[in-house]
């Protein structure tokens, strides 16, 4: 890689950095997520309030204390004789609310105006209360019955003890990071070059650098757009955390138990290698897109949910052979090889192994970005099919 | 006076689909030339400009370059500027930040590409503009910054691709005095246009092009002396003019209506001026005779009728 080579791909980096990355778009962003999130949680205590209320039931005077009992926790208790019944069924017509409870022979008999909200809150009450009446028949004191239904012990002993859960959580957070990172990267690839496309300045750019120069400092650019805002939302995070670990008086060593240095460094090395190579699909399908508003192609953007899809998959079955499938094909390994290594016993060798294909697949998928750029740039009129670019590769 | 070639073409052939764009072209520049590519619309003459530039590849041919002392086949960027026919800017960036990016790419240290955009912009009436987004300015002052753009590094060759295109003609006189100018300061210019008038104020090569073929190549001076000498005549009729009249007349190589009364007549050079005179007094209604000196455009079309 000669000086010049270099020069030119931090110049067209930054440029597509600091085009992208705005730290004030930014700020404005998570501030507006931040209140939308106190909106949320102001909203939804005000309802979970309005929802905590108890709530009003009837029940005939002549009902067993251990009914009242049962049903005390949960409701506010109205007693009416059996004779009112008609008079209650008629008020709930006007009042359209209220529910009137009584037992039967074989069990209970409920009136209400509508089915009721907290229907299974009614029968969890009426259960215990039906489990007290039969232990009670059939003599069974509430010892024996704790002593049957206890569960079976079991000593267990694994020969390979998996990682912690805390390094699952810290791969889970790091997938995360990736499909935030990934999906960012799109977003600014598809306006980028799409754009540029559209605004006729492609020519005037590849007059000056060769095509894979001006791609290499696309995907990189842009990554870095998709890590700044990736690092914001991390320092913001943690800043939230702070103040909610000094004003609750909360642990903070749950966190700081999760935060293994040599886990961080193989995750982040997968997470970014990750990136880069969806970002490089991205850059090579958005250059084969004239108008985005228009173009089939765009449906294409939903791909990159596979590898979230493939972390999730590998966590709950890390040793089918579809998980070892996932750890190693490069457009879900970044996220699913770490995933399985910390679910499963993985050989040393695979990391490195899966590392490497995917690095490798980096490598040509920005080269054939850059083809697939070349000659789509001067293509006017009718955007190309993929078979017509496909072509168009193979004469290149 | 030794002359020094920058730029030498040999036998450039590029077929797309159905269509021969380029066919069997060769030309070459020398240091400080103002060297036109002449034709109409569609005749190859962008294709032929994005092969020297290595946008598109050729099927056949070679292009050797020699514009800082090394030939190759391409030379640095920074010793090229280029006006794309497609032209196109970053609209929604402010006017400065654009044009020193697109001398930063072209290898021109940051600083001074500010300070040389800067110079062009002040030149240019546009100073005060410099932070404005691109979007804000007419169309007009769009394209001076487009222009900018292309030479702002201080190109030794600047290839410009319809320079006048969507100028209004005010406009246009400012892009033949700032393109004289780039020439001044040492920069070899190869330009391609359709409007033949325009590029005749200014170039002193031309190489006429159409359907991807040569029609002629050589100073302007020297088509004027091949081609030129014929008489040129704007015939003005009192009624419908005759065309097929004239067409018959013994010497006429091209007839065209200027609108339904007039009509331009192009006698050879071997025709005598009595004989026309002779010829034309045997036909009635006319109303007024004009004779014109041959525009390139005159020669252009009289050598794609030769040719054909």
């Amino acid at each position: 890689m000669n000086n010049k080579y270099l020069k030119q791909i931090i110049t067209v980096t930054l440029w597509e950095y600091k085009r992208f990355f705005k730290l004030r778009n930014e700020l404005l962003g998570i501030l507006f997520l931040a209140l939308m999130g106190f909106a949320a949680g102001g909203i939804g205590t005000f309802f979970g309030r309005e929802s905590n209320e108890k709530t009003e039931i009837t029940i005939f005077e002549n009902a067993s204390d251990e009914l009242r009992n049962s049903l005390a926790g949960s409701y506010i208790i109205n007693e009416i004789s059996p004779d009112e019944k008609n008079r209650f069924k008629e008020s709930m017509n006007v009042e359209k609310d209220g529910m009137l409870l009584w037992e039967t022979q074989d069990g209970f008999a409920l009136l209400a105006y509508k089915e009721p909200r907290n229907m299974n809150m009614l029968q969890n009450s009426l259960n215990e209360y039906r489990m007290i009446r039969a232990l009670d028949e059939k003599n069974i004191s509430p010892e024996d019955f704790g002593y049957v239904m206890q569960p079976a012990t079991i000593e267990s002993e694994y020969i390979f003890q998996p990682q912690s859960r805390d390094r699952k959580i810290l791969a889970g957070f790091f997938a995360g990071l990736m499909f935030l990172g990934v999906f960012l990267g799109f977003a600014y690839q598809f306006t980028g070059i799409t754009g540029e496309k559209q605004l006729k300045i492609t020519e005037q750019i590849v007059s000056a650098i060769k095509p894979q120069v001006w791609m290499d400092g696309k995907i990189l650019g842009i990554t870095l757009t998709g890590l700044s805002s990736m690092l914001t939302y991390l320092i913001i995070g943690s800043l939230v955390a702070a103040i909610y670990f000094q004003f609750t008086g909360a642990s903070a060593v749950r966190i700081l138990s999760i935060m293994h240095l040599p886990s961080i460094i193989l995750f982040f090395a997968f997470t970014m290698m990750g990136i880069l190579m969806w970002n490089s699909i991205m850059a090579g399908l958005a250059s084969a897109i004239t108008d985005p508003n228009n173009s089939g192609k765009s449906s294409v953007m939903m791909i990159p949910s596979l590898f979230a899809a493939a972390a999730i998959l590998v966590m709950i079955e890390p040793d089918n052979n579809l998980a070892i499938f996932l750890s190693w094909f490069p457009l879900t390994s970044a996220s699913a090889m770490p995933m399985r290594w910390v679910s499963t016993e993985v050989g040393w060798w695979q990391l490195p192994g899966s590392f490497l294909l995917l690095c490798v697949t980096f490598y040509f998928l920005r080269k054939l970005a850059a083809k697939i750029f070349r000659i789509s740039i001067l293509i006017s009129g009718k955007e190309p099919t993929w078979a017509e670019i496909y072509k168009m590769i193979k004469q290149d | 006076m030794l002359t020094e070639k920058v730029l030498e073409v040999k036998s450039l052939h590029k077929r797309f689909k159905t269509v021969h764009a380029v066919n069997d072209i060769s030309f070459e520049l020398e240091r400080g030339d103002i060297f036109a590519f002449l034709g109409p619309n569609g005749a190859g003459k962008t294709t032929t400009l994005r092969i020297l530039l290595d946008i598109i590849k050729a099927d056949q041919g070679e292009i050797q370059w020699n514009l800082n002392g090394e030939q190759s086949k391409l030379p640095e960027s920074s010793l090229i500027g280029y006006l794309p026919e497609e032209r196109g800017l970053y609209v929604d960036l402010p006017v400065l930040r654009s044009l020193v990016y697109l001398a930063s790419i072209r290898g021109m240290d940051a600083a001074k590409a500010n300070s040389a955009a800067m110079e062009w912009l002040e030149r240019m009436g546009l100073a005060d503009r410099a932070k404005e987004k691109l979007q804000t300015l007419s169309k007009g002052n769009q394209q001076k910054v487009q222009f900018i753009a292309s030479i702002v590094h201080k190109p030794a060759f600047a290839i410009l691709d319809e320079p006048f295109s969507g100028l209004d003609p005010l406009n246009q006189e400012l892009f033949l005095e700032y393109i004289r100018e780039l020439n001044t300061q040492g920069c070899t210019v190869l330009l391609s246009s359709h409007q033949m008038q325009l590029v005749e104020k200014i170039a002193r090569k031309i190489f006429l092009i159409n359907h991807g073929k040569e029609l002629y190549k050589g100073s302007l001076s020297g088509i004027y002396n091949a081609f030129g000498l014929q008489h040129t005549l704007e015939l003005i009729f009192e009624s419908e003019v005759p065309i097929e009249t004239l067409e018959k007349i013994n010497g006429a190589e091209l007839v065209s209506a200027l609108d339904s009364n007039g009509a331009k007549v192009v006698f050879s050079a071997e025709k005598k001026l009595p004989e026309i005179m002779k010829d034309l007094s045997a036909l009635q209604g006319i109303t007024n005779i004009k004779s014109q000196n041959s525009s390139l455009h005159d020669i252009f079309l009289e050598l794609v009728k030769k040719k054909s």
